[in-house]
Protein backbone atom coordinates (compact mmCIF):
# COMPACT_ATOMS: atom_id res chain seq x y z
CA UNK A 1 0.00 0.00 0.00
CA UNK A 2 2.86 2.15 1.02
CA UNK A 3 3.42 2.87 -2.73
CA UNK A 4 0.36 4.25 -3.38
CA UNK A 5 -0.36 7.52 -4.49
CA UNK A 6 -3.91 9.92 -3.65
CA UNK A 7 -4.63 13.01 -4.55
CA UNK A 8 -6.87 15.24 -2.38
CA UNK A 9 -9.20 18.14 -3.92
CA UNK A 10 -9.38 20.79 -1.77
CA UNK A 11 -7.33 22.53 1.06
CA UNK A 12 -9.67 23.38 3.36
CA UNK A 13 -10.28 21.56 6.50
CA UNK A 14 -11.68 18.06 5.27
CA UNK A 15 -8.91 18.09 2.40
CA UNK A 16 -6.10 18.80 5.15
CA UNK A 17 -7.16 16.24 7.50
CA UNK A 18 -7.73 13.19 5.43
CA UNK A 19 -4.76 14.22 3.59
CA UNK A 20 -2.59 14.17 6.98
CA UNK A 21 -4.14 11.06 8.07
CA UNK A 22 -3.39 9.39 4.75
CA UNK A 23 0.16 10.49 4.65
CA UNK A 24 0.64 9.30 8.37
CA UNK A 25 -0.60 5.96 7.30
CA UNK A 26 2.54 5.90 4.73
CA UNK A 27 0.91 6.47 1.40
CA UNK A 28 1.79 9.83 -0.87
CA UNK A 29 -0.24 12.17 -1.03
CA UNK A 30 -0.31 14.93 -2.67
CA UNK A 31 -3.31 17.80 -1.28
CA UNK A 32 -4.22 20.22 -4.52
CA UNK A 33 -5.50 23.93 -3.54
CA UNK A 34 -6.88 26.30 -6.35
CA UNK A 35 -6.03 29.31 -3.34
CA UNK A 36 -2.48 30.68 -2.86
CA UNK A 37 -3.01 28.95 1.33
CA UNK A 38 -4.90 26.18 2.88
CA UNK A 39 -7.82 26.78 5.36
CA UNK A 40 -10.75 27.14 2.45
CA UNK A 41 -13.75 29.05 4.20
CA UNK A 42 -12.75 28.85 7.48
CA UNK A 43 -9.49 32.03 6.60
CA UNK A 44 -12.76 34.60 6.98
CA UNK A 45 -14.37 33.37 10.07
CA UNK A 46 -14.00 34.80 13.31
CA UNK A 47 -15.12 32.14 16.13
CA UNK A 48 -16.65 29.12 15.81
CA UNK A 49 -19.74 27.62 17.50
CA UNK A 50 -20.53 26.40 20.13
CA UNK A 51 -16.91 27.14 22.05
CA UNK A 52 -15.92 30.28 20.80
CA UNK A 53 -12.84 29.18 19.75
CA UNK A 54 -10.55 30.55 16.89
CA UNK A 55 -10.79 28.72 13.42
CA UNK A 56 -6.93 30.24 12.97
CA UNK A 57 -5.78 27.91 15.46
CA UNK A 58 -7.30 24.97 13.85
CA UNK A 59 -6.24 25.89 10.75
CA UNK A 60 -2.54 26.15 11.71
CA UNK A 61 -2.90 22.95 13.56
CA UNK A 62 -4.21 21.14 10.49
CA UNK A 63 -1.34 22.87 8.14
CA UNK A 64 1.42 21.59 10.80
CA UNK A 65 0.30 18.50 10.85
CA UNK A 66 -0.04 18.28 7.13
CA UNK A 67 3.43 19.24 6.54
CA UNK A 68 4.49 17.13 9.27
CA UNK A 69 2.70 14.20 7.59
CA UNK A 70 4.96 14.62 4.52
CA UNK A 71 2.26 15.69 1.98
CA UNK A 72 2.80 17.42 -0.87
CA UNK A 73 1.06 20.68 -1.10
CA UNK A 74 -0.29 22.30 -4.39
CA UNK A 75 -1.46 25.81 -4.47
CA UNK A 76 -2.87 27.86 -6.54
CA UNK A 77 -4.45 25.21 -9.03
CA UNK A 78 -7.66 23.99 -9.85
CA UNK A 79 -8.70 20.76 -10.94
CA UNK A 80 -11.34 20.36 -13.55
CA UNK A 81 -11.10 16.44 -14.73
CA UNK A 82 -10.64 13.52 -13.52
CA UNK A 83 -9.64 10.84 -16.12
CA UNK A 84 -9.15 7.08 -15.67
CA UNK A 85 -5.81 6.27 -17.20
CA UNK A 86 -5.88 2.26 -16.82
CA UNK A 87 -5.92 1.88 -12.90
CA UNK A 88 -5.07 4.89 -12.15
CA UNK A 89 -6.24 8.53 -12.33
CA UNK A 90 -5.03 11.16 -14.44
CA UNK A 91 -6.54 15.03 -13.00
CA UNK A 92 -6.06 17.60 -15.50
CA UNK A 93 -5.25 21.42 -13.61
CA UNK A 94 -5.05 24.57 -14.92
CA UNK A 95 -2.05 25.57 -17.55
CA UNK A 96 -1.93 21.79 -18.40
CA UNK A 97 -1.03 20.58 -15.34
CA UNK A 98 -1.21 17.05 -14.42
CA UNK A 99 -1.57 14.65 -11.61
CA UNK A 100 -1.66 11.11 -11.41
CA UNK A 101 -3.34 9.14 -8.40
CA UNK A 102 -4.46 5.46 -7.52
CA UNK A 103 -6.76 6.92 -5.73
CA UNK A 104 -9.09 10.84 -5.24
CA UNK A 105 -10.97 12.37 -2.54
CA UNK A 106 -13.04 15.21 -3.95
CA UNK A 107 -13.07 17.54 -0.58
CA UNK A 108 -13.82 20.62 -3.01
CA UNK A 109 -16.16 22.17 -0.24
CA UNK A 110 -19.47 24.16 -0.45
CA UNK A 111 -20.62 27.56 -1.73
CA UNK A 112 -22.19 30.15 0.60
CA UNK A 113 -26.04 30.41 -0.88
CA UNK A 114 -26.18 33.92 -2.63
CA UNK A 115 -28.12 36.12 -0.76
CA UNK A 116 -28.84 38.70 -4.00
CA UNK A 117 -30.97 36.27 -5.39
CA UNK A 118 -33.31 36.67 -2.27
CA UNK A 119 -33.98 39.88 -3.49
CA UNK A 120 -37.23 40.77 -1.11
CA UNK A 121 -34.43 40.57 1.59
CA UNK A 122 -32.45 43.68 0.42
CA UNK A 123 -28.97 42.04 0.12
CA UNK A 124 -26.77 44.21 -1.85
CA UNK A 125 -29.55 46.88 -2.16
CA UNK A 126 -29.98 47.95 1.19
CA UNK A 127 -26.06 48.82 3.03
CA UNK A 128 -27.52 47.82 6.68
CA UNK A 129 -28.86 44.34 5.48
CA UNK A 130 -25.04 41.94 5.83
CA UNK A 131 -24.80 37.65 5.66
CA UNK A 132 -23.70 35.84 8.71
CA UNK A 133 -20.36 35.43 6.19
CA UNK A 134 -20.09 39.42 6.33
CA UNK A 135 -20.07 39.66 10.02
CA UNK A 136 -17.11 36.95 10.37
CA UNK A 137 -15.06 39.10 8.21
CA UNK A 138 -16.34 41.97 9.62
CA UNK A 139 -15.74 41.13 12.83
CA UNK A 140 -12.27 39.29 11.83
CA UNK A 141 -10.93 42.35 10.15
CA UNK A 142 -12.49 45.18 12.32
CA UNK A 143 -13.77 43.45 15.56
CA UNK A 144 -16.34 45.19 15.86
CA UNK A 145 -19.89 45.60 14.28
CA UNK A 146 -21.21 48.97 12.71
CA UNK A 147 -23.91 50.04 10.56
CA UNK A 148 -23.26 51.83 7.30
CA UNK A 149 -23.47 55.24 9.31
CA UNK A 150 -20.79 54.00 11.45
CA UNK A 151 -22.77 53.80 14.11
CA UNK A 152 -23.03 51.11 16.90
CA UNK A 153 -26.15 49.41 16.33
CA UNK A 154 -29.12 49.35 18.72
CA UNK A 155 -31.71 46.76 17.16
CA UNK A 156 -30.55 43.67 15.26
CA UNK A 157 -32.34 40.94 13.06
CA UNK A 158 -31.19 37.77 12.69
CA UNK A 159 -32.87 36.03 9.84
CA UNK A 160 -32.52 31.91 9.76
CA UNK A 161 -33.30 29.76 7.48
CA UNK A 162 -32.28 32.48 4.10
CA UNK A 163 -31.75 30.17 0.59
CA UNK A 164 -32.55 27.19 2.99
CA UNK A 165 -35.97 25.19 3.29
CA UNK A 166 -36.87 27.31 0.59
CA UNK A 167 -38.46 25.94 -2.69
CA UNK A 168 -38.34 29.46 -4.39
CA UNK A 169 -34.39 29.43 -4.48
CA UNK A 170 -34.43 25.72 -5.18
CA UNK A 171 -32.97 24.83 -1.88
CA UNK A 172 -34.85 22.81 -0.11
CA UNK A 173 -32.88 21.12 2.01
CA UNK A 174 -31.76 22.43 5.88
CA UNK A 175 -28.18 24.14 6.00
CA UNK A 176 -27.95 22.59 9.54
CA UNK A 177 -25.67 25.15 11.10
CA UNK A 178 -27.11 28.36 10.09
CA UNK A 179 -29.14 28.23 13.60
CA UNK A 180 -26.56 27.52 15.52
CA UNK A 181 -24.28 30.18 13.85
CA UNK A 182 -27.16 32.43 14.30
CA UNK A 183 -27.17 31.89 18.10
CA UNK A 184 -23.48 32.12 18.69
CA UNK A 185 -23.42 36.01 16.67
CA UNK A 186 -26.47 37.15 18.47
CA UNK A 187 -24.72 36.13 22.10
CA UNK A 188 -21.64 37.59 20.50
CA UNK A 189 -23.32 40.83 19.70
CA UNK A 190 -24.77 41.10 23.26
CA UNK A 191 -21.09 40.94 24.58
CA UNK A 192 -19.74 43.29 22.78
CA UNK A 193 -23.17 46.00 22.25
CA UNK A 194 -24.67 45.11 25.71
CA UNK A 195 -27.68 47.60 25.18
CA UNK A 196 -28.22 46.52 21.59
CA UNK A 197 -31.84 44.49 21.03
CA UNK A 198 -31.24 41.23 19.08
CA UNK A 199 -34.08 39.61 17.48
CA UNK A 200 -33.68 35.73 15.81
CA UNK A 201 -36.51 35.26 13.34
CA UNK A 202 -36.75 31.56 12.78
CA UNK A 203 -38.85 28.61 11.66
CA UNK A 204 -37.60 25.75 13.67
CA UNK A 205 -34.70 26.17 15.82
CA UNK A 206 -32.58 23.06 14.50
CA UNK A 207 -29.94 22.72 17.61
CA UNK A 208 -28.89 19.46 17.46
CA UNK A 209 -25.04 19.66 18.85
CA UNK A 210 -24.82 18.32 22.15
CA UNK A 211 -24.22 21.71 23.81
CA UNK A 212 -26.39 23.85 21.41
CA UNK A 213 -29.46 24.07 23.17
CA UNK A 214 -27.48 25.27 26.49
CA UNK A 215 -26.13 27.85 23.81
CA UNK A 216 -29.96 28.71 23.30
CA UNK A 217 -30.49 28.89 26.98
CA UNK A 218 -27.69 31.02 27.34
CA UNK A 219 -28.73 33.39 24.69
CA UNK A 220 -32.23 33.81 26.03
CA UNK A 221 -31.31 33.75 29.92
CA UNK A 222 -28.57 35.93 30.25
CA UNK A 223 -28.13 37.95 26.98
CA UNK A 224 -31.99 38.47 26.56
CA UNK A 225 -32.10 37.37 22.56
CA UNK A 226 -35.32 37.32 22.02
CA UNK A 227 -36.36 34.46 19.54
CA UNK A 228 -39.47 35.28 17.36
CA UNK A 229 -41.21 32.72 15.41
CA UNK A 230 -41.64 33.53 11.78
CA UNK A 231 -40.13 34.14 8.54
CA UNK A 232 -38.78 37.10 7.34
CA UNK A 233 -40.97 38.31 3.78
CA UNK A 234 -39.32 41.04 2.93
CA UNK A 235 -37.44 44.09 4.42
CA UNK A 236 -37.25 47.89 2.82
CA UNK A 237 -34.62 50.59 3.56
CA UNK A 238 -36.36 53.32 5.16
CA UNK A 239 -34.96 57.04 4.77
CA UNK A 240 -32.61 57.01 7.97
CA UNK A 241 -30.66 54.05 6.60
CA UNK A 242 -32.55 51.58 8.96
CA UNK A 243 -34.25 48.44 8.20
CA UNK A 244 -38.15 47.62 8.21
CA UNK A 245 -38.95 44.16 8.20
CA UNK A 246 -42.08 41.94 8.39
CA UNK A 247 -43.05 38.69 9.66
CA UNK A 248 -45.80 36.68 10.96
CA UNK A 249 -45.29 36.35 14.99
CA UNK A 250 -46.94 32.77 14.24
CA UNK A 251 -46.80 31.72 17.92
CA UNK A 252 -49.57 34.80 17.98
CA UNK A 253 -50.97 34.10 15.16
CA UNK A 254 -50.28 38.28 14.05
CA UNK A 255 -48.02 40.10 11.30
CA UNK A 256 -45.47 42.27 12.83
CA UNK A 257 -43.38 44.66 11.74
CA UNK A 258 -40.22 46.19 12.96
CA UNK A 259 -37.54 48.71 12.74
CA UNK A 260 -33.71 47.60 12.90
CA UNK A 261 -30.72 49.06 12.28
CA UNK A 262 -29.01 46.35 10.89
CA UNK A 263 -30.07 42.90 9.49
CA UNK A 264 -27.60 39.24 9.50
CA UNK A 265 -29.15 36.75 7.10
CA UNK A 266 -27.75 33.74 7.80
CA UNK A 267 -27.12 32.10 4.52
CA UNK A 268 -27.02 28.54 4.11
CA UNK A 269 -24.73 26.26 2.50
CA UNK A 270 -25.06 24.80 -1.42
CA UNK A 271 -23.13 22.50 -3.51
CA UNK A 272 -19.75 23.90 -4.20
CA UNK A 273 -19.00 25.21 -7.67
CA UNK A 274 -15.29 23.72 -8.35
CA UNK A 275 -17.47 20.24 -7.29
CA UNK A 276 -20.02 20.52 -9.68
CA UNK A 277 -17.10 21.54 -12.67
CA UNK A 278 -15.98 17.72 -11.37
CA UNK A 279 -19.38 16.34 -11.51
CA UNK A 280 -20.12 17.19 -15.00
CA UNK A 281 -17.27 15.57 -16.41
CA UNK A 282 -16.84 12.90 -14.45
CA UNK A 283 -20.20 11.37 -14.24
CA UNK A 284 -19.81 11.67 -10.70
CA UNK A 285 -23.89 11.13 -9.27
CA UNK A 286 -25.48 13.52 -6.87
CA UNK A 287 -28.16 13.90 -4.42
CA UNK A 288 -31.38 15.69 -4.64
CA UNK A 289 -29.80 18.50 -3.22
CA UNK A 290 -26.93 18.63 -5.34
CA UNK A 291 -24.28 17.65 -3.36
CA UNK A 292 -22.33 14.05 -3.67
CA UNK A 293 -23.99 10.98 -3.93
CA UNK A 294 -22.77 8.58 -1.05
CA UNK A 295 -23.28 4.53 -2.54
CA UNK A 296 -24.69 3.94 0.91
CA UNK A 297 -25.58 7.27 2.92
CA UNK A 298 -25.00 5.13 6.42
CA UNK A 299 -22.01 2.38 5.97
CA UNK A 300 -19.93 4.26 2.50
CA UNK A 301 -20.87 7.87 3.16
CA UNK A 302 -17.22 8.98 1.70
CA UNK A 303 -17.60 6.59 -1.51
CA UNK A 304 -18.87 8.20 -4.18
CA UNK A 305 -20.46 6.54 -7.71
CA UNK A 306 -16.99 6.28 -9.20
CA UNK A 307 -14.86 3.52 -7.52
CA UNK A 308 -11.80 4.86 -6.26
CA UNK A 309 -12.84 8.18 -6.17
CA UNK A 310 -13.77 9.41 -2.73
CA UNK A 311 -14.99 12.34 -0.92
CA UNK A 312 -14.95 14.09 2.14
CA UNK A 313 -16.87 17.29 4.08
CA UNK A 314 -19.12 19.92 2.95
CA UNK A 315 -18.73 18.04 -1.06
CA UNK A 316 -21.37 15.20 0.71
CA UNK A 317 -24.03 17.58 2.59
CA UNK A 318 -23.37 20.57 5.13
CA UNK A 319 -21.48 19.73 8.04
CA UNK A 320 -20.18 21.86 11.33
CA UNK A 321 -16.20 21.82 11.47
CA UNK A 322 -15.96 19.49 13.67
CA UNK A 323 -17.97 16.49 11.60
CA UNK A 324 -16.08 17.66 8.83
CA UNK A 325 -13.08 16.82 10.16
CA UNK A 326 -14.33 13.44 11.24
CA UNK A 327 -15.78 13.18 8.14
CA UNK A 328 -12.19 13.50 6.80
CA UNK A 329 -10.66 10.58 8.68
CA UNK A 330 -13.77 8.36 8.17
CA UNK A 331 -12.85 8.97 3.80
CA UNK A 332 -8.90 8.18 4.86
CA UNK A 333 -10.40 5.05 6.50
CA UNK A 334 -12.36 4.38 3.76
CA UNK A 335 -9.13 5.20 0.75
CA UNK A 336 -7.09 2.69 3.13
CA UNK A 337 -9.58 -0.15 2.70
CA UNK A 338 -10.16 0.35 -0.79
CA UNK A 339 -5.97 -0.04 -1.13
CA UNK A 340 -6.20 -3.02 1.37
CA UNK A 341 -9.35 -4.79 -0.68
CA UNK A 342 -9.01 -3.84 -4.24
CA UNK A 343 -5.42 -3.14 -4.75
CA UNK A 344 -3.27 -5.86 -3.12
CA UNK B 1 -74.76 19.87 7.33
CA UNK B 2 -72.24 19.61 4.94
CA UNK B 3 -70.62 16.29 3.85
CA UNK B 4 -67.49 14.98 2.02
CA UNK B 5 -66.05 18.43 2.07
CA UNK B 6 -62.38 17.46 2.15
CA UNK B 7 -63.62 15.40 -1.04
CA UNK B 8 -65.08 18.78 -2.54
CA UNK B 9 -61.88 20.80 -2.06
CA UNK B 10 -59.64 17.98 -3.17
CA UNK B 11 -62.04 18.33 -6.69
CA UNK B 12 -60.75 21.56 -7.34
CA UNK B 13 -57.75 22.09 -9.10
CA UNK B 14 -56.60 25.04 -7.75
CA UNK B 15 -56.21 22.92 -4.43
CA UNK B 16 -53.54 20.95 -5.72
CA UNK B 17 -51.75 24.15 -7.09
CA UNK B 18 -52.86 26.11 -3.77
CA UNK B 19 -51.24 23.15 -1.00
CA UNK B 20 -48.54 21.22 -1.32
CA UNK B 21 -47.69 21.03 2.20
CA UNK B 22 -47.63 23.61 5.18
CA UNK B 23 -44.22 24.44 7.41
CA UNK B 24 -46.41 27.42 9.37
CA UNK B 25 -43.72 30.01 8.54
CA UNK B 26 -45.72 32.74 8.64
CA UNK B 27 -44.35 34.43 4.81
CA UNK B 28 -48.01 34.77 3.77
CA UNK B 29 -49.69 36.42 6.59
CA UNK B 30 -46.62 38.82 6.60
CA UNK B 31 -46.90 39.99 3.27
CA UNK B 32 -50.51 39.58 2.95
CA UNK B 33 -52.02 43.23 2.92
CA UNK B 34 -55.61 41.94 4.36
CA UNK B 35 -53.80 40.62 7.63
CA UNK B 36 -52.78 43.91 8.10
CA UNK B 37 -56.30 45.71 8.15
CA UNK B 38 -58.48 42.60 9.66
CA UNK B 39 -58.41 39.79 11.97
CA UNK B 40 -56.82 37.63 8.80
CA UNK B 41 -54.26 34.65 9.14
CA UNK B 42 -53.80 33.08 5.67
CA UNK B 43 -51.38 30.36 7.42
CA UNK B 44 -53.54 29.11 9.78
CA UNK B 45 -56.58 28.62 7.00
CA UNK B 46 -53.82 26.82 4.72
CA UNK B 47 -53.13 24.89 8.14
CA UNK B 48 -56.74 24.46 8.53
CA UNK B 49 -57.64 22.96 5.34
CA UNK B 50 -54.10 20.78 5.47
CA UNK B 51 -55.70 19.30 8.96
CA UNK B 52 -58.46 18.24 6.85
CA UNK B 53 -60.86 18.76 10.03
CA UNK B 54 -64.30 18.79 8.58
CA UNK B 55 -66.00 20.72 11.32
CA UNK B 56 -63.09 23.31 10.83
CA UNK B 57 -63.48 23.74 7.46
CA UNK B 58 -67.38 24.01 7.68
CA UNK B 59 -66.41 27.03 10.53
CA UNK B 60 -64.47 28.01 7.47
CA UNK B 61 -67.42 28.35 5.47
CA UNK B 62 -69.21 30.12 7.46
CA UNK B 63 -67.05 32.38 8.31
CA UNK B 64 -66.12 35.75 7.71
CA UNK B 65 -62.14 35.13 7.44
CA UNK B 66 -62.44 33.96 3.61
CA UNK B 67 -63.77 36.94 2.37
CA UNK B 68 -60.95 39.28 3.29
CA UNK B 69 -58.61 37.87 1.08
CA UNK B 70 -57.85 40.19 -1.64
CA UNK B 71 -56.96 37.75 -4.03
CA UNK B 72 -53.68 39.98 -4.78
CA UNK B 73 -51.95 36.66 -4.36
CA UNK B 74 -48.85 38.15 -3.15
CA UNK B 75 -48.66 34.94 -0.81
CA UNK B 76 -47.97 33.22 -4.17
CA UNK B 77 -44.56 34.90 -4.67
CA UNK B 78 -42.81 34.24 -1.38
CA UNK B 79 -44.12 30.96 -0.22
CA UNK B 80 -41.05 29.13 0.39
CA UNK B 81 -43.11 25.52 -0.26
CA UNK B 82 -44.63 26.96 -3.43
CA UNK B 83 -48.19 26.96 -2.11
CA UNK B 84 -50.44 29.61 -2.32
CA UNK B 85 -52.54 30.56 0.27
CA UNK B 86 -55.13 33.01 -2.04
CA UNK B 87 -55.64 29.92 -4.01
CA UNK B 88 -56.91 27.35 -1.45
CA UNK B 89 -59.25 30.94 -0.23
CA UNK B 90 -61.04 31.18 -4.10
CA UNK B 91 -61.51 26.85 -3.41
CA UNK B 92 -62.81 27.61 0.28
CA UNK B 93 -65.02 30.63 -1.49
CA UNK B 94 -66.71 28.58 -4.42
CA UNK B 95 -67.90 25.91 -1.34
CA UNK B 96 -68.97 27.99 0.56
CA UNK B 97 -70.92 29.86 -2.22
CA UNK B 98 -72.31 26.05 -3.66
CA UNK B 99 -73.18 25.11 -0.40
CA UNK B 100 -74.90 28.21 0.73
CA UNK B 101 -72.85 28.01 4.01
CA UNK B 102 -72.10 31.93 3.00
CA UNK B 103 -75.30 32.90 3.94
CA UNK B 104 -74.10 32.53 7.78
CA UNK B 105 -71.35 35.32 8.30
CA UNK B 106 -71.64 38.85 7.35
CA UNK B 107 -69.28 39.39 4.85
CA UNK B 108 -70.47 36.02 3.20
CA UNK B 109 -73.53 37.48 2.76
CA UNK B 110 -72.29 40.61 0.71
CA UNK B 111 -71.87 37.97 -2.37
CA UNK B 112 -75.42 38.58 -3.34
CA UNK B 113 -74.59 42.62 -3.82
CA UNK B 114 -71.50 41.59 -5.44
CA UNK B 115 -73.48 39.09 -8.20
CA UNK B 116 -75.82 42.21 -8.51
CA UNK B 117 -73.09 44.65 -8.96
CA UNK B 118 -70.06 43.63 -10.30
CA UNK B 119 -72.16 39.98 -11.61
CA UNK B 120 -74.61 41.52 -13.48
CA UNK B 121 -72.14 45.01 -14.81
CA UNK B 122 -69.96 42.20 -16.59
CA UNK B 123 -72.54 40.59 -18.57
CA UNK B 124 -74.65 43.72 -19.20
CA UNK B 125 -71.68 46.55 -20.11
CA UNK B 126 -68.40 43.73 -20.59
CA UNK B 127 -67.21 45.93 -17.74
CA UNK B 128 -67.05 44.98 -13.86
CA UNK B 129 -67.13 48.31 -12.98
CA UNK B 130 -68.46 51.10 -15.47
CA UNK B 131 -69.33 54.09 -14.81
CA UNK B 132 -72.56 54.36 -14.83
CA UNK B 133 -72.94 51.72 -12.40
CA UNK B 134 -71.10 53.76 -9.90
CA UNK B 135 -74.07 55.45 -9.00
CA UNK B 136 -72.85 58.26 -6.42
CA UNK B 137 -76.28 57.74 -4.08
CA UNK B 138 -74.63 54.13 -3.26
CA UNK B 139 -71.40 54.60 -3.42
CA UNK B 140 -70.91 57.96 -0.80
CA UNK B 141 -67.38 56.37 -0.76
CA UNK B 142 -66.38 57.48 -4.04
CA UNK B 143 -67.01 61.27 -2.22
CA UNK B 144 -67.31 64.19 -4.12
CA UNK B 145 -65.07 64.35 -6.70
CA UNK B 146 -66.77 61.02 -8.10
CA UNK B 147 -69.86 62.68 -8.08
CA UNK B 148 -68.43 65.45 -10.29
CA UNK B 149 -66.89 63.28 -12.44
CA UNK B 150 -70.55 61.06 -12.42
CA UNK B 151 -72.32 64.10 -13.29
CA UNK B 152 -69.92 65.47 -16.26
CA UNK B 153 -69.08 62.32 -17.14
CA UNK B 154 -69.35 62.69 -20.91
CA UNK B 155 -66.74 65.25 -21.16
CA UNK B 156 -64.65 63.77 -18.62
CA UNK B 157 -63.81 61.21 -20.45
CA UNK B 158 -63.49 62.82 -23.58
CA UNK B 159 -61.17 64.93 -22.37
CA UNK B 160 -59.01 61.77 -21.47
CA UNK B 161 -59.62 60.79 -25.12
CA UNK B 162 -61.58 57.56 -23.84
CA UNK B 163 -64.56 56.34 -26.06
CA UNK B 164 -67.04 56.15 -23.83
CA UNK B 165 -70.08 53.65 -24.28
CA UNK B 166 -68.59 54.65 -28.29
CA UNK B 167 -68.14 52.51 -30.97
CA UNK B 168 -65.20 51.68 -32.39
CA UNK B 169 -62.11 51.55 -30.49
CA UNK B 170 -60.68 53.34 -27.00
CA UNK B 171 -60.82 52.98 -23.86
CA UNK B 172 -64.58 52.61 -22.20
CA UNK B 173 -65.92 51.52 -25.48
CA UNK B 174 -69.06 49.97 -26.02
CA UNK B 175 -68.58 46.17 -26.03
CA UNK B 176 -70.56 44.73 -29.00
CA UNK B 177 -73.51 42.23 -28.41
CA UNK B 178 -71.23 39.75 -30.09
CA UNK B 179 -69.20 39.81 -28.02
CA UNK B 180 -71.71 40.40 -25.06
CA UNK B 181 -72.89 36.84 -26.24
CA UNK B 182 -70.05 35.44 -26.33
CA UNK B 183 -69.11 36.30 -22.57
CA UNK B 184 -72.12 35.12 -21.28
CA UNK B 185 -71.53 31.55 -23.07
CA UNK B 186 -68.34 31.75 -21.32
CA UNK B 187 -70.27 32.31 -18.25
CA UNK B 188 -72.58 29.70 -18.92
CA UNK B 189 -70.42 27.16 -19.80
CA UNK B 190 -68.12 27.45 -16.88
CA UNK B 191 -70.54 27.18 -14.32
CA UNK B 192 -70.60 31.43 -13.54
CA UNK B 193 -74.00 31.70 -14.03
CA UNK B 194 -75.34 28.68 -12.00
CA UNK B 195 -73.09 30.01 -9.30
CA UNK B 196 -74.63 33.40 -9.68
CA UNK B 197 -78.38 31.56 -9.44
CA UNK B 198 -76.66 29.05 -6.68
CA UNK B 199 -75.78 32.64 -4.55
CA UNK B 200 -79.45 34.17 -4.81
CA UNK B 201 -80.84 31.21 -4.06
CA UNK B 202 -79.37 30.70 -1.36
CA UNK B 203 -79.65 34.63 -0.30
CA UNK B 204 -83.55 34.31 -0.92
CA UNK B 205 -83.53 31.44 2.00
CA UNK B 206 -82.10 33.94 3.94
CA UNK B 207 -84.09 36.69 3.43
CA UNK B 208 -87.14 34.84 3.69
CA UNK B 209 -85.65 33.62 6.99
CA UNK B 210 -85.05 36.75 8.35
CA UNK B 211 -88.67 37.69 7.05
CA UNK B 212 -88.16 39.93 5.01
CA UNK B 213 -90.81 39.19 2.50
CA UNK B 214 -93.71 40.52 0.43
CA UNK B 215 -97.49 40.23 1.20
CA UNK B 216 -97.17 36.31 -0.25
CA UNK B 217 -94.45 35.22 2.13
CA UNK B 218 -92.20 35.53 -0.29
CA UNK B 219 -88.52 36.44 -0.11
CA UNK B 220 -88.05 40.54 -0.75
CA UNK B 221 -84.69 41.24 -2.30
CA UNK B 222 -85.43 45.14 -2.16
CA UNK B 223 -85.68 44.63 1.37
CA UNK B 224 -82.52 42.03 1.61
CA UNK B 225 -80.50 44.70 -0.09
CA UNK B 226 -81.16 46.99 2.34
CA UNK B 227 -80.29 45.07 4.85
CA UNK B 228 -77.36 44.07 3.56
CA UNK B 229 -75.87 47.59 2.70
CA UNK B 230 -76.81 48.50 6.52
CA UNK B 231 -75.54 45.30 7.88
Amino acid sequence: MNNKHVAVIGGGIAGMEAASVLARQGLKVTLIEKQANTGGKLNDWDHLFPDFSSPDELVSSLATKTKDSGVNTVYNTEISRIERAGKRFELRANQDVRFYADAVLVASGFNVFDATIKEEYGYGLFGNVITSVDFEKRMKKHGQLRTIQGTAPKRVAIIHCVGSRDAKVGNTYCSKVCCITGIKQAIEISEMLPDCEVFCFYMDLRLYGSTFDSLYLQAQKRHKIQFIRGRLSEAAERADKSIQIKAEDTLQGRPLRMTVDMVILLVGMEPGASTSQLIQKNQMTVDENGFLKSTNMHCARNQSTQEGIFMAGTAICPMAVNETIENARSAATEIIHFFENHRP
Amino acid sequence: MYSDLNQRLKADVRLEEGLQACMNCGICTAICPAAEFYEYDPRSIAITVQSGNEEKIAALLEGDTIWYCGQCMSCKTRCPRNNCPGLIISVLRKLSQETGAFIKSRMGRQQYLIVKTIGANILRFGYCVHPNSLVPATHPEQGPVWRWIYENMHEVYAAVDANLDGDGPGAMRKISPTDLDELHQIFEVSGGLKLYQTIEYFSQLKAVEMGLTDTNGKADMEKYTQYLLNE
